[in-house]
């Protein structure tokens, strides 16, 4: 396996670690939003809080988890982790897999919501919907997982990393 | 030390090291981990058979 230099590979564990607690931020931002937008009591503040929940979820969630996906996935590549070598790597891509896929059907239902908060009306009878609460809650407790597993990256290597693993001591021997 | 198996630091998030502790089957945390995410994914899967739970349940 191939390795960039170290420059590029600082920058690149850069990069991911930009997206990956961004993310992780973003979402705490959002649960602020998703409980001030359930327990409001003025029409005009929850409407808002739907109308920047869906902003948000568009501009901010959005490209920070694919970047954090694709950061991630490339960062993993390019070192001796590997994707599916080691469990908390391959764990991690799972959350971070999932998590992006529940986001992106989501913002489907947000943006309802959204659309709801937006009408002229006053009538708040639609938007007393915990489901942001659930699914910010969900995801922070997801992504605290994820950058648990980076920080201390718990032993444990896939079959595939054992079997690459005795490849390459094969192939090492002379 | 000599004769265990070298594993890489946590602490090299770049991977320069190379990874050579052997482990056999899936360490406890994994196990662990796995209930876990199990129970949750049947209590949603629950959540959306017995509710009106999904994406899109709002565009009607």
């Amino acid at each position: 396996m191939t390795t960039s230099p170290p420059r590029l590979r600082k920058a690149l564990l850069t990069a991911h670690v930009t997206a990956s607690v961004g993310w992780l931020g973003a979402v705490a931002g959002f649960l602020a939003l998703s409980v001030a937008g359930l327990t409001g009591q003025d029409p005009q503040t929850v409407r808002a809080t739907y109308l920047a929940m869906e902003a948000t979820g568009w501009f901010v969630l959005v490209p920070f988890s694919l970047a954090s996906l694709l950061t991630g996935v490339v960062q993993s590549l390019d070192t001796k982790w590997g994707l599916f070598r080691h469990y908390w790597v391959l764990v991690k891509l799972l959350i971070n897999v999932v998590a992006t896929i529940i986001l992106l059907l989501y913002m489907q239902t947000l943006s309802s919501l959204a659309g709801v908060a937006a009408e002229s009306t006053l009538d708040l009878s639609g938007l007393g919907d915990p489901s942001p609460v659930l699914h910010a809650g969900a995801a922070l407790l997801l992504l605290l997982v994820a950058t648990t597993l980076a920080v201390y990256k718990p032993r444990g290597m896939t079959r595939y990393g054992q079997r690459k693993q005795h490849e390459e001591r094969m192939t090492a021997q002379p | 030390m000599a004769g265990l198996p070298r594993y890489p630091r946590s602490s090299d998030d770049a991977g320069t090291e190379t990874g050579r502790g052997s482990t056999t089957g899936a360490p406890r945390w994994v196990k662990v981990l796995g209930i876990i995410a199990l129970v949750l994914v049947l209590l949603v899967v629950v959540l959306l058979i017995g509710g009106n739970h999904g994406p899109g349940r709002h565009m009607s």
